[in-house]
């Protein structure tokens, strides 16, 4: 041990010229990792630049080798805003987000409350079928949803009929997460049980101390489900393409997609119409971003 | 006597009361865990179970009756050569295991044991390779063509996008400067809405002439080419080759597809290798400078496999992830392709939406559903053993 370190040149008393090479061969790396990082950069803007510039060309600049428009036309955005009824689909898209975000939140805090912290008969066989459900491919629940939702699933009567092209039809799948409430166990599984021991010896019961403890203490915790679960909303396709036959509830994604049928060879109105889908995604992502990516690290890494 | 009545009461009181107590956890729990719990059942078990009983039925947007397990036999052809398939792949697993588990070096069982898996191995690929013939000879061919397609997307997508996240995470850990502001940009396909962005490639990837790709192809001196819309072999457009059969490869269109993926995905896996690498103790690679390691064997042996947990994690929500893809797929996917895109999802989705058969894309979907657990399985068996946790 001691020899070896012993053995070991001190960095002062290298030669010069073999400084002088680790230098520059340190700073020749450094310059390498910044061009593979900046080239990782460029490839990962250039379609977004690309769609901004294109969505404010003329029909005409889009048929040539333009990489930008002569005049922006933001008259495009208002024609696409008018011709595909983006007004409507952007409504609905903002209230199925928010009654998802809503339902899944309230649901997922009770569920992970209770089997984080109650002990009650059966919370392993529970938790453990819920996360089984994990394992399961969309494409196997679709279609069967598809006929519940439909009210033709005769054990599975629905309220009212047929919830096909209504609001209740499109979020009642995700109403419900297991991975939010997994998420939420997990962190609500953390606090302390002193807290709860001196909340209930102060006569606080379930209720009380979920509201007024639990849920100030896990603000990061919620704020990151909430995330996840605006973004999954928002970005939904399959379902609502599924679940929706009129313009009625139709969300912004798929009629994005339908009027990208429609449109055609119309690039700069269809690239306008795109900007407009993002936008919102793109603020939420800038303002919460390093809460986001902690959040998915975290995840990640516990798997 | 009257104290030790009051004693006995006060006692069977907090007994009454603890059982109170634990009553009430156990009502507050249910009521709690209730909502979660009904949702998840009506819309996440039930129907798996629904699934599998309409997969039996033959149902053409209404209910025509009990047909067995004809649905199935529509799908995979001769039943036979299903079986065989099916042996083939069960006999990979139990090679594996022969190979891993008996006997030890040296031993006399060893030899033997590492024998006999090896030509289990190649009796199970003869099985496969043979019972995928008898398959394709009288099954359904777009189910049966959207398998190779799946396992050419999942293959031609997950080991180039771990690999790329890798060394930018690699690159973002050695003390960058501005490493934020590049976290935010490669994470920024991830989150913006797929159908937004695979429109946006859909143009990028255009067969005219004009189209990015196109004027990239050109400025290499190479002929311009239709993408998304080319059914014909990657290899054999860009090498002039004249391969055909499973070993040829993806289309030029799946490829197109492959590439958006990684586009989409990578930044994801960065910034969750980044958070792995930060876990990492210091205290290796100090140990192995004084060591003398360069910084090629501290990566090679210390990096790699202290984050292969993560990457082995990545790889199984890649291939969960490719398995489920559907929508920037359908997006981009053109007739012109000829079937050559459609993975094994869009083709559950087509033969339910398009063609109106519940019942027999139900069973497809849980074919679908049967591949997949083998692989997680399988893949959790041997990468899992291979993985090295700190």
């Amino acid at each position: 041990m001691a020899k070896g370190a012993l053995s070991l040149p001190l960095a002062g008393t290298r030669p010069r010229a073999v400084r002088r090479r680790r230098a520059w061969r340190f700073r020749s790396a450094r310059g390498l990792l910044y061009v593979l990082l900046l080239g990782g950069a460029c490839v990962s803007l250039m379609p977004f630049a690309w769609m901004l510039s294109a969505s404010l060309m003329t029909y005409g600049e889009t048929a040539t080798r333009r990489w930008v428009p002569d005049v922006p036309q933001f008259a495009n955005y208002a024609r696409v805003w008018q011709e595909a009824h983006f007004a409507r689909h952007f409504l609905n898209s903002v209230l199925i987000t928010a009654t998802t975000l809503g339902g899944q939140l309230f649901t997922s805090v009770l569920a992970g409350y209770a089997f984080g912290r109650i002990a009650f008969k059966g919370r392993n066989l529970i938790f453990g079928i819920m996360l089984s459900t994990l394992m399961i491919h969309g494409m196997v629940t679709m279609i069967p949803n598809f006929l519940v939702i439909s009210n033709r699933v005769p054990f599975l009567p629905l309220p009212g009929g047929s919830w096909l092209n209504s609001l209740q039809g499109i979020v009642a799948p995700y109403l419900a997460s297991v991975f939010s409430i997994f998420l939420l166990r997990q962190f609500f599984a953390q606090i302390p049980f002193e807290l709860w021991d001196a909340a209930r010896s102060d006569g606080a019961g379930h209720n009380t101390f979920l509201a007024r403890v639990v849920l100030p203490m896990s603000k990061p915790a919620l704020f990151t489900v909430a995330i996840f679960a605006f973004i999954n909303a928002w970005n939904d396709f399959l379902w609502p393409l599924l679940v929706t036959t009129t313009d009625r509830w139709r969300p912004l994604m798929v009629e994005l997609w339908r009027y990208s049928r429609e449109a055609g060879p119309e690039t700069h109105l269809l690239m306008a119409g795109s900007v407009i889908t993002i936008w919102p995604i793109l603020v939420i992502y800038f303002l919460t971003q390093r809460q986001y990516t902690e959040g998915i690290a975290l995840t990640g890494l516990k798997g | 006597m009257t104290a030790v009545t009051t004693e006995a009461a006060a006692r069977s009181g907090l007994l009454a009361a603890v059982r109170w107590f634990k009553m009430r956890d156990h009502v507050t729990g249910y009521a709690y865990v209730f909502p979660a719990s009904l949702l998840i059942f009506c819309f996440g078990l039930f129907p798996v179970g629904y699934a599998f009983y309409m997969s039996l039925r033959r149902w053409r947007v209404t209910d025509r009756g009990f047909v067995g397990l004809e649905n199935y036999a529509d799908a995979l052809g001769s039943p036979q050569g299903a079986l065989q398939f099916a042996a083939g792949f069960a006999g990979l697993l139990a090679a594996y295991y022969a190979w891993s588990r008996l006997g030890r070096p040296r031993h006399a069982r060893y030899r033997a044991a590492r024998l006999g898996s090896g030509l289990l191995v190649l009796l199970c690929l003869y099985l496969i390779a043979q019972g995928w013939q008898l398959m394709q000879a009288s099954g359904d061919q777009r189910f049966l063509n959207s398998l190779p397609v799946t396992f050419y997307f999942a293959f031609g997508s997950i080991p180039l996008q771990l690999a790329i996240a890798l060394g930018l995470a690699y690159a973002l850990f050695q003390k960058i400067r501005g490493q934020e502001v590049f976290r935010v940009i490669f994470f920024l396909p991830y989150i913006t809405p797929v159908i937004a962005t695979a429109l946006v490639f859909r143009n990028l990837f255009s067969p005219r002439e004009i189209s990015i790709v196109n004027r990239v192809m050109t400025a290499f001196n190479r002929e311009p080419q239709k993408w998304l819309f080319e059914p014909e072999r990657a290899l054999n457009i860009l090498f002039g080759a004249q391969f055909d059969g499973f070993w040829a490869g993806p289309s030029l269109a799946l490829v197109s597809i492959i590439l958006f993926g990684i586009w989409t995905y990578v930044g994801y896996n960065t910034v969750i290798f980044l958070a792995g690498l930060g876990n990492i103790d210091t205290v290796f690679y100090e140990a192995a400078e004084i060591d003398g390691a360069t910084r090629w064997h501290q990566l090679r042996h210390i990096t790699v496999p202290l984050l292969s947990p993560i990457t082995f994690y990545l790889s199984i929500i890649g291939f969960i992830g490719t398995f489920k893809a559907f929508n920037h797929i359908y997006v981009m996917l053109e007739p012109s392709a000829q079937g050559t895109v459609t993975t094994a999802s869009v083709n559950v989705f087509n033969t339910f939406y398009k063609g109106n058969q519940f019942g027999y894309a139900s069973a497809q979907a849980i074919l679908l559903l049967g591949i997949i657990l083998y692989l997680t399985f399988a893949q959790s068996k041997i990468m899992g053993e291979r993985v090295f946790y700190g």
